[in-house]
This record gives structure tokens, sequence and C-alpha cells, in this order.
């Protein structure tokens, strides 16, 4: 009997002196899924947080439906979609694929094509006017041979 | 020649630009809508304010064009437009009032008084003016995460089906009413 | 009394600044000597009448005199006198009138080192300056005045610092960001001093070269400074948000950096630079962007500062002339500009331009994305939000051809470079860069995401590409001590900025991969693991500071039962403004940092925490602070020494 009291004492002991974790989950990749959509998510009253950091009540209240719903074993995805729903396009801190947006990904792309377009475009025209050079050279030596061969004639 | 107009590439971009940046300053980046327009009232039960034993559905709102006043007693712009509403009221305009606490947290529910907030806001009323019919009491703001809501006043214009038209983030008044609120209505009732 | 000379010491700063604007850039315009020689005692003048002004301003703060406005907005009697300097810029008004200091400091000195500068364009720098001091000058003075009143009633206390700002970074930060953004206002002026006088030669690029590196050595400081600053102070462990405030920084940065490249290019090989002086030119135009950006009120930032749509519209005409005004004579001026240059395809040349592109592909990303939502919801489409995962995105794709070339750029030979030798070297520093990031990573790391890996890999590989470098250069002719001793110290500087590109971007990698963090809840005496480290949460002790009261957790870090420090989680309350701050415990280290932040008191004494675990996180401010140490550096170098004989140019 003292054994078991002693135990169960033990047990509890060695319970208090560990600390509780804020939030528990199944595994850890739903743990990361939740890590990456507090990060990833907008707070809506504050000035440019995401709800991770927030103090604001709104980004409690979102940090703790995110929490359940990830629990639930809702993807990013879906949990991305539940908030956009109810928020707008504005609570995700990636912006959605529209015509409007496309340029985000689109024009960078571009300039790079442009830019290195440009380079060999130089490139081309620098060696052209090389090759003309040298043709000229030797039209220009002959020329030159001629008016002399005058000079020396006349 | 060519070499001309391509310099002229990165002035006419900064002028484009310009007159974004010109618009930019009389508008107000905070300013935030609802997911929800165009889609229906979510649904809900939620207790009166004043009556827990009173339980108010979506489906109980629906037949009449109304406004959803998001707001509580601690908001102060919400007590200011608490006149401009009445007003509205006394015109005719069906106003519904969805109490958001923002104090209230789940993990300290204990320590929340019900009987002090409903003599709160029955003072408050009773002094600023009620626009409303009544009060739905939404302590763990779950309507209000449901409606995309982030703070208080907001106020959401709806339709007899419970089809949700406006949303309005900031307090209501004369120039608000006309400029956003008025059109709607007007068509509403033809 | 005193407040009203302040500004009366601004409108005589003016006057002459205006001065300044017209004489020298008339005198160019019809060849008066004169008139072009009254620029350098005008921009001496002027900056001594600012830096007055400015003194008055921060002796008022010192005094505690709360008829200033702006003292009872920004100061109090509890702050210790450090803050309280500190505090003359901690306000919208104050920091205009630091940059103002700035400004005029910067171009008086331009005017006194310029001496063997010819006139014409001499005199054209200053005027450009004194332009720029005068629009500066006048928004002071007409909107934005630090010196006005609050007379007859005004407060026997003022309204404290925000508490936010109460740190070291504040100290430093500001001053650090604004000599980089007001030192690039001299590369702008050198770039239209130029066009106006039709001459880009290698004059201009050659003293160009020295005032683009010292800006963007502070530039690059300032922001260095402010990531650390967040990370310390803001209680999240995090370094960088992408805020627009942020990115109004980094933008003229990365086009100084495109710039100082491109600058290189034109000096050594006369190539370029019509797109030298476009950087030139778009480097400053950020700055002013970024001021416009921030004041404003057209973006959501916790940076931005209180703003006025009359204050905003003078920013934006002062950058729609500026600017506007620049590019319309680049756009006029560029057609005869005429660049004679040959050079392959495989030459530094091109590897410089490539670099070019992708710094200024960089910019226009962090452009988009803080312009767009702006954009999208005055096209009426609504509003979206860019951020973190964006520009993470583009910027974790972009970086990958970037470091590439940057490990083998330096190598590359002006005008060609044959390349199968080169191949082979390459070849070599791949196996060697995967080989070494296996060997770091795999053994300490369970799971290694291929990005992580790529992007370590990077850095390895551009630290090898340019140890390679000064093992191939040094060793070129006889031995290897002589040939370290012979590379000047702009190479070295070189080498410098490239090792702490390096870094930045190992540590960005690593710690972005392998942070990791737990909030708990803890009563005294509880111990919770993290990594290798166990935390045995002692208590919580009150405290009381000059200005402030609140709580200390105590904290005991142990590894393998030994302890290792005591961090100290301080939860204050400053006594006016009644604002919470939370202050971090940091335990530092080379390799990694330990991070406690305090959160609310719970119920049974128990109290909320979260600790950190960051490796590497340090290697980014040191890679910051060796990349700036490069710009300085190149200053020193030999071939910007005076000369001592003079009349060298006339």
């Amino acid at each position: 009997m003292r054994v078991l009291v002693f135990a169960l004492l033990a047990l509890l002991s060695f319970a208090s002196h560990s600390a509780e974790d804020k939030y528990e989950f199944a595994n850890a990749e739903r743990a990361a899924t939740f890590k990456a959509l507090t990060h990833e998510l907008r707070c809506p009253k504050c000035q440019n947080q995401n709800i991770a950091d927030s103090d604001a009540i709104v980004a409690k209240d979102l940090r703790d439906k995110v929490l359940v719903l990830v629990n639930e074993g809702k993807s990013k995805q879906e949990v991305i979609d539940y908030m956009i729903d109810r928020y707008g396009y504005f609570v995700h801190y990636q912006p959605p694929v529209t015509p409007a947006t496309i340029i985000l990904w689109v024009l960078p792309v571009l300039i790079v094509i442009i830019g290195f377009g440009f380079i060999v475009f130089r490139q081309k025209k620098a060696s052209k006017k090389q090759q003309w050079n040298a043709q000229e050279e030797e039209k220009l030596a002959q020329l030159i041979k001629q008016y002399q061969r005058q000079e020396h004639n006349s | 020649m060519n070499k001309k107009l391509l310099g002229f590439i990165p002035f006419l971009i900064f002028i484009f630009l310009c007159v974004f940046l010109y618009q930019g300053l009389f508008g107000n980046p905070r300013e935030l809508q609802t997911g929800r327009i165009g889609q229906a009232m979510p649904s809900f039960v939620l207790p009166d304010l004043m009556d827990e034993s009173k339980q108010w559905r979506d489906s109980d709102l629906k037949g009449q064009v109304y406004l959803l006043n998001v707001w509580g007693t601690w908001c102060p712009t919400c007590i200011a437009e608490l006149g401009y509403l009445t007003e509205l009221r006394e015109q005719g305009v069906r106003i519904i009032g969805l109490y958001y606490e923002q104090a209230y947290d789940p993990d300290f529910g204990d320590q929340f008084d019900i009987n002090a907030l409903r003599n709160e806001v029955q003072t408050m009323l009773e002094r600023a003016g009620n626009p409303y019919q009544f009060n739905i009491l939404d302590l763990d703001r779950t309507l209000a995460l449901d409606l995309g809501v982030s703070g208080a006043p907001e106020t959401f214009l709806v339709d007899a089906n419970g089809k949700i038209l406006l949303h309005h983030t900031g307090d209501i008044n004369p120039r608000v009413w006309r400029a956003k609120f008025a059109p709607v209505m007007q068509e509403l009732s033809q | 009394m005193i407040p009203e000379i302040g500004y009366f010491s601004l409108v005589l700063a003016m006057g002459l600044s205006l001065l300044l604007c017209i004489f020298p850039l008339w005198g160019a315009y019809t060849g008066n000597l004169r008139l072009m020689r009254a620029a350098p005692s005008l921009a001496v003048g002027q900056c001594l009448f600012v830096l007055f002004s400015f003194a008055i301003l921060i002796y008022v703060t010192l005094t505690d005199d709360f008829t200033v406005a702006y003292v009872a907005h920004h100061s109090s009697t509890t702050l210790p006198w450090y803050y309280k300097v500190t505090s003359t810029w901690g306000g919208h008004e104050g920091a205009i009138l630091l940059w103002l200091v700035m400004q005029s400091s910067w171009t008086a000195l331009v005017a006194l080192m310029s001496n063997s500068l010819p006139w014409v364009l001499r005199a054209r720098v200053l005027g450009v300056l004194g332009f720029l001091g005068v629009g500066f000058m006048l928004y002071t003075l007409w909107m934005s005045s630090p010196f006005e009143r609050l007379l007859p009633y005004y407060p026997v206390e003022g309204r404290d610092l925000n508490p936010l700002l109460q740190d070291p970074g504040m100290i430093i930060h500001p001053p650090l960001l604004y000599m980089g953004y007001v030192g690039l206002s001299v590369s702008f002026a050198f770039a239209i001093a130029a066009l106006l006088t039709g001459k880009l030669d290698n004059t201009w690029a050659k003293w160009s070269r020295p005032w683009t590196m010292v800006a963007w050595g502070f530039l690059t400081l300032g922001i260095t400074i402010g990531s650390w600053w967040a990370y310390a102070e803001l209680g999240w462990g995090g370094w960088w948000f992408w805020d627009p405030v942020e990115n109004a920084s980094l933008m003229p940065w990365l086009v100084a950096t495109a710039l100082l490249h491109s600058l290189a290019v034109t000096e050594k090989r006369g190539v370029f630079k019509s797109w030298t002086v476009l950087l030139a030119i778009t480097a400053f135009s950020l700055c002013l962007l970024g001021t416009f950006i921030v004041r404003s009120g057209i973006i959501v930032s916790v940076h931005a500062f209180a703003t006025d749509p009359d204050r905003g519209l003078y920013i934006l005409s002062f950058l729609g002339v500026v600017v506007g005004g620049s590019l319309a004579l680049y756009a006029m001026r560029v057609s005869e500009v005429y660049s004679e240059g040959r050079y392959k395809f495989a030459s530094r040349e091109v590897t410089l331009w490539a670099n070019n592109i992708f710094l200024v592909v960089a910019t226009l990303i962090v452009l988009l994305g803080t312009l767009l939502p702006m954009i999208h919801k005055e096209l009426g489409l609504g509003t979206i939000s860019i951020g973190v995962p964006f520009f993470n995105q583009m910027f974790s794709i972009l970086i990958v051809p970037f470091a590439i070339l940057l490990g083998i750029a330096p190598m590359m030979r002006w005008k060609q470079n044959k390349l199968s030798p080169a191949v082979k070297k390459w070849g070599v520093m791949l196996v060697l860069a995967l080989a070494l990031t296996t060997l770091w990573l795999l053994p300490n790391y369970e799971y290694v995401a291929p990005m992580t890996f790529v992007a370590t890999a990077l850095a390895v590989w551009i630290t090898l590409g340019t140890l390679l470098d000064i093992y191939d250069k040094a060793s070129a002719q006889g031995s290897m001590v002589e040939g370290l001793k012979r590379l000047g110290l702009s190479y070295w500087a070189m080498v410098l900025g490239h090792i702490g590109i390096a870094f930045v971007i190992a540590s960005v990698t690593l710690t972005s991969a392998y942070s990791v963090e737990r909030s708990v809840s803890m009563k005294p005496g509880e111990t919770a693991n993290l990594n290798e480290y166990t935390y045995r949460f002692e208590g919580v002790k009150e405290i009381r500071g000059p200005n402030y009261s609140g709580h200390a957790g105590v904290v005991t870090v142990l590894k393998e039962d030994k302890t290792v420090t005591s961090l100290y989680a301080e939860k204050r309350m400053y006594d006016i403004g009644m604002q919470f701050m939370t202050e971090a415990a940091i335990d530092d280290g080379f390799f990694r940092d330990l991070y406690l932040a305090l959160g609310e008191q719970l119920s049974g004494g128990a109290w909320s925490l979260r600790i950190y675990h960051k490796p590497y996180v340090r290697w980014m401010w040191l890679g910051g602070i060796l990349i700036s140490l490069a710009g300085f550096m190149v200053v020193a170098d030999k071939r910007y020494r005076r000369r001592k004989l003079k009349g060298e140019m006339a």
C-alpha cells in the first residue's frame, strides 16, 4: 500500500516538473502546418502583422480557429480557403494568381529574358562590326598601295 | 533614334507610377471587406443579449431587409454612431445588433459577468439612443469570425432572402449612408 | 526664444541653399567662373546653419522644454539623457531634420573634398545637392517644423518616447540609414552633373565610385542594424518581415549594389555608361520613393509615421520634380552617350551585366510586391496582401543563378575569358561545395530539405570561389606572400563583401530551416527541453527601471546538467503611456542564439514563456558588417588617396 502511494506521489511530482506546451498536436506534421499557417495568415486589424505575432483579439480568435481546423486534419490549403471565404484575400500573405496579379511572376521573368537578350544582341552587333573592320582594313591597305604606286609613278 | 525612344521608357514608367501614388494619398489602405459579399448569412444559433432563453437563428432574420450592426459598449465609435442609427430606425430601417465583447476570452470564461454587461448595455442605449430591434450576443465571436468581422463598429446590409449585400467597417454617419447604403436601399425598395 | 532661433537658423540655411542651387548652376551654364566659385562656401555655410538648428533641437529636448510641441510629444523628464537625444529623431519632424543634417553635411563634405574636380562639374554637383537641400528645407519650414510651440498652455510632462524606440538600436539605426540614403544623393548629383555637362567620361566614374561606396557601406550597416534591432527588440525572434518600410530601405540597397558593380565596369572599361547613369538616378529615386511610402500613409505598417495628406502631397511633388526631371534629362541626353568597347560573351563585363540584371529583377520584385496591393485596390479589384511567402518564394528562386555567378565572377577576366580551363576549375569547386555541404548538414540535421541543401551549398560555393580566386591571383607571379601583398585594398574589399554575402545566405537558409520554438506555460521549478538545452523556470521577480516597472522571468539554462547561463526575460510597463513591452532574453553565440520571451501570467502561479533555438542567426549580421566594411575599405585604396601633385586636373 505504501509502495503504491509512494509510486503515485513520485509520478505526480514528475508530472509537475515539466512544462506544459501551449499547443498540442497529434503529430509533427500538424505542428508544422499550424506554425506555417499562423505565419502566413494576416491579422485583419493590425498594422501589417501575421496572426502568430499579434496580440489583437481577432488574431487570437483566428489562431484558435486554425488550431481547431488543423486538429481536425484539414490541410494547409483548406484552412487558408476557409479564412479567405470569410476575410477575403487580404487575410493571406500570398496573393491569389489572377490576371491582375500575374504580373508579379511574369514581369521578373520577362526582365531576365530582356536583359540577357540585350547583352546577346550587343554581342552580335559588336562582333559584326569587327568583321566589317577586318574587311575594311584589307580594302584600305589595297587603296593605300594603289595610291602609293600612283604617287611613285606620277 | 532607337536609343532615344528607349531612353524615355524609365520616364514614362515613373509618370505612370506617380498616378497611382497620387491616388493612394486619398485612399484608406486599412479598409477591409468581408469575403462573404453576395453570399448568404452564415447559419448560427446564438442567444439574445438580454434573455438567454431566447435563441436566434439565421432563418429568424429572413423576410425583411435589415442592417446587422456589430458593436460593443467598450467601443467609443460605436457609441458615437448610436444617435444616427436611432434616427435611421425612426425612418423605418430595421437594425439588429450583434454584440461583440472583445474582452471575453474563453480561457478565462468564468470571470465574465453577463448581468453587469446587460446593465451596461441598457444604460448606454437609454442614454445614447436605441436603434436595435434586438441584440444577439456573440460571446465566443463565432458568427463574427464567420462573417469576417475584425472589430467594431462594422455593419452588414442583408436583403430579405438573407443575402449579404454590403459590408462597412467604421461608423455609419450621414455621409457614409448617402454614399454607400442609400443607393442599395433604394434599389431594394423597388 | 531659443526654438525660434532654431527655426530661423533653418531659414538662413535654406537661403544659402537656394543660392547654392542657383548661382553655380547658372554659372556653369554661362561659363561664369565667379558664380561657380561661390559654391563651396555656400555649401559649408548652409551646413553650419543646419547643424546649429539641430543642436538647438537637442538643447531644448535635454532641457525638457515642453513648450516645444515636438519635445512634448516625443520626450519626457523620465527619459535617460541618451534617449532624449535619440528622441530628437524619434518622430517625423525631428527625423526630417536629421535627414537635413545628413544632407547638408554630405554637401559640405563634397564641397571640401572636390578641389581637384573641374569647376563646371564641381559647380553642377553642388548645385544639384543644393536643390535637394532646398526641397527638404522648404518642407521642414513650411509643413514639418520641429520647433512649433504649445503656448500658452503647455504640459508639465511629455508623452515619452515610444518604448519600442527606447533601445540602443534607435540610437544608431536611423542615422546610419540616413547617411546611406543621403550619400546616394551624391552619386545622383554626379550623374546629373555629368548629364548636364554632356561628359560621361572616366572622370565622372572615378569620382562617383568612392562616394557611392561609402554611402552604400552606411546603407548596408543601417539595414543590418535594423534587422538585428527588430530581432532583439520585438520579442518574436524574427529578423526580416518584408514590411513596406523595410522594403523601402532594401530597394535602394539592391540598386546601389548594382550601381557599384556597374561603376566598376564603366571606370575600368568605359562601357555600360548610360546604364550606370540610369542606376545612379534610380538608386536615389528609390530613396525618395521610400521616404514617400513611409510618410504618406499609402501603406500599412507598424513603422509608418503619422500621416497627413498635405505632407504626402508635398513629398510626392518633390519626388515628381526630382525623379521626373532627372529621368527626362536622361531621356534627352542618353542618345549622346557612346560606349566603345568590345567584349566577348565569356567575360567579366557580361558576368557583371548578369549581376546587374538579377539585382534589378530583385528590386522589381520588391517594388511590385510593395506597391501592387495599393494599385490593385485603386483599380477597384479588391484588397490583396503580399508578404513573406511571396517574397521568400521569389528570392529563393532568384538567389540560385545569382549565387552561382557570384562564385565564378571574380575569376572572369575583362574582355574575354578562355572557358575550358575555367570550366575545369568550376567542376572542382562544384564537387567540393557539394561535399562540404554534405559534411556540414547531414550529420547534424535529421532532415535536410532540397532547397536548404542547395542554398547552403551556394554559400559554400561562393566562399570557395572567392578563396580560389585569391590563390590564383596571389600565385600568378612568383611567391604567394608577395602576391598577397600586391593585391590592393579594393580587391580585399571585394573578397570581404562576397564572403559577407555567403554568410548572409548561409544564415538565412539555416536559421529559417532549423529554428525551433516552444510555447509553454511553466510554474517555478518546472523545466522544458528544446534541442540539447534544458530551461528551468526559477520564477518571476518585480523590476523597476528609470521610466518603467514590470516583471522579469528568471530562467536557468542547462546543457547536460551543467549551467550554461541565466536568462532574464522582461515584461515592462512604461510609466507614461502605460504601454507593455517585451524584452526578450538572448544568449548569443557564434553558432546559435537561445532566445526567451516572457508571456502572460496564467492561473496557479504559472507564466507563459516562448523559447527559441536559432542556429547561425548571428551570421547574417556578421555578414552585413563584413559587407559594409567592404564598402568602406575600397575608399582607403591607394588610388583614391589625394595626389601630392597639385593641378592634376584643372
